[in-house]
């Protein structure tokens, strides 16, 4: 499902070397860990996966697209509706309801509205939130407000879950619960690619971890802990 | 449908956000258009002007004395061949006395002073094409000292050609002055027109770039992203031209048509020429809204 062949990246503008000769194979349904301190590379991975940055050298595949040879204008964005994304700041728009905020990942995809009304319900009811339909982000919790965001990386049906410090911004009694959802999730079928500080949950879940330092890989381990 | 639905709520939501600057956007494409169109009504006007003053004059070939039919009955047949000659008339030294003393007969002393022989026959030619008076002069074998501005004429009989060189000339200098002066500032207020609904898109943009990132996240095209800040640009533009056409007609009717009653002699614009600039105003604020698209969305949305 995703492949990484002897992938570096360097940022040309401090030249910070974010990745070095990093190969990584990922098949499908598989929960994957990312861990290592800051700076260790783990975003960079997640961002080559959705292609939001090109590798130096090196080859980047994901659900059989070579990445490098995406189109802008429609190879990327096909390849981003069958990628879920969820960050340590949820990214929802303070503007719309709970429903607003995964109908607009749907809608500017150009899903028809019969489909958009179909399916945010049934997701947010399968992320648990099929009672907070028309409330805003900022009358939920943070936990409620990861649901969203999950709700919303999911809703058009992904082959892939990235999420990049899901838990970051949540306390231990609310991060089980969204590891929970996205043990949920990775069980119908959804690659599941997750970089986290979160000892305790590692630790807890025991899924494959592959640990990053300075850029280089320098563990990968089924059914692994933190360290 | 649910295509054009979309790209209509994003575009209404960003006008609404982004109301000041979007207004802001508008009143500038508005100035802008209003003096582009005013600078393609003042051209117009000055070639209304410029058809008046030159289209009932005539050149005129003043003979020398004595005048003798052998040579200017000829010499009609000869300028009537020019294509640009529609008639050719002969005017006596009696006719010319007679049309001198009409013409001052309010000024006794004037009549009083002319010698009736010093005012000389002359052949009266009516132009087809008031521009193309030259080939008067030329087919005469005039030619005119540029030192003392005296017009010797090779032809036989010919004591001088009064053709309005001269007036052409410093017509032409004036609208040319005129006009390119309205074009520069045109021009200029049309590339600020640009460069302020560029900057508008950019702001809408920033203000928006949560829900842009968003966009991108989930997979949304760019022209998905992009069209709604397009439509945006267009929208902002077009008011801006549509304003100017009703200021401009505004203007017609309550500065110029107030002075057609005054000035019966002179043509004014009218209507029509409002209209006729019209669909140039639209299609230059079409083309502020593409450049300003292009410019101000480079960079900014790359994936």
């Amino acid at each position: 499902m995703i492949s990484l062949q002897h992938v570096s990246k360097t940022y040309p503008k401090n030249g910070v070397i974010a990745l070095d000769d990093a190969s990584i194979e990922v098949e499908k349904g598989e929960f994957v860990f990312l861990v290592g301190p800051s700076g260790s590379g783990k975003s960079t991975t997640l961002r080559l996966l959705t292609r939001e940055d090109d590798p130096t050298s090196g080859e980047v595949y994901v659900a059989g697209k070579h990445l490098a040879k995406l189109s802008v204008w429609s190879g990327v964005p096909k390849l981003r509706r069958n990628i879920g994304s969820v960050f340590q700041d949820f990214k929802l728009l303070q503007d719309k309801t709970v429903f607003e905020n995964v109908a607009f990942g749907l809608d500017v995809i150009g899903k028809p509205k019969h489909v958009i009304d179909a399916r945010v319900p049934e997701i947010l009811d399968y992320v648990g939130l099929g009672s907070k339909l028309n409330n805003f982000p900022d009358e939920l919790s943070g936990g409620e407000q990861q649901r969203v965001s999950i709700a919303r990386a999911c809703v058009n049906r992904p082959l892939v879950l990235l999420a990049d410090e899901p838990t970051g911004n949540l306390d231990p009694s609310t991060s089980v619960d969204i590891m929970r959802l996205l043990d949920k999730v990775n069980k119908i079928g959804t690659t599941v690619v997750m970089a986290t500080h979160d000892q305790a949950i590692v630790d807890a879940m025991r899924k494959r971890v592959i640990e990053l330092d300075s850029g280089k890989i320098v563990r990968d381990q089924a059914r692994g802990v933190y360290s | 449908m649910p295509l054009a639905d979309y790209f209509w709520r994003e575009t209404a939501s960003g006008l609404r956000r982004n109301g000041m600057v979007a207004f802001a956007a508008m009143s500038t494409s508005f100035i802008a258009l209003f003096l582009f169109g005013l600078s393609l009504l003042i051209g117009r006007q000055i070639d209304l002007l410029v058809q008046a003053v030159t289209g009932n004059v005539e050149v005129t070939v003043y003979l020398t004395d004595p005048v003798r039919s052998e040579i200017y009955i000829p010499m009609m047949d000869q300028l009537r061949e020019l294509p640009a000659v529609e008639s050719v008339t002969f005017e006596s030294k009696e006719e010319a006395y007679q049309r001198f003393l009409d013409l001052f007969s309010a000024q006794r002393q004037v009549i009083e002073n002319a010698d009736p022989e010093a005012i000389p026959a002359s052949l009266r030619v009516k132009l087809a094409d008031t521009a193309q008076y030259a080939q008067v002069t030329e087919a005469l074998g005039c030619t005119t000292d540029d030192v003392t501005g005296a017009t010797v004429c090779a032809a036989p009989g010919v004591r001088k050609v009064n053709d309005f060189r001269e007036l052409l000339d410093r017509l032409s200098t004036i609208t040319d002055v005129l006009s390119y002066g309205i074009g520069f500032v045109a021009l200029i207020m049309l590339a600020s027109a640009v460069a302020l609904v560029a900057n508008t898109l950019r702001m809408g943009m920033f203000a928006r770039r949560k829900e842009i990132g968003i966009m991108r996240l989930v997979g949304a095209t760019n022209w998905r992203i992009r069209v709604p800040f397009l439509i945006e640009g267009l929208v902002e533009a077009l008011i801006g031209g549509m304003l100017a056409i009703v200021a401009l007609f505004l203007g017609k009717v309550f500065f110029i048509d107030r002075l057609r009653g005054d000035l019966l002699w002179l043509p004014l614009i009218r209507n029509s020429d409002v209209l006729w600039v019209a669909p140039f105003i639209l299609v230059a604020a079409v083309l502020i809204a593409v450049v300003a698209g292009t410019i101000g969305m480079r960079r900014f949305l790359d994936v």
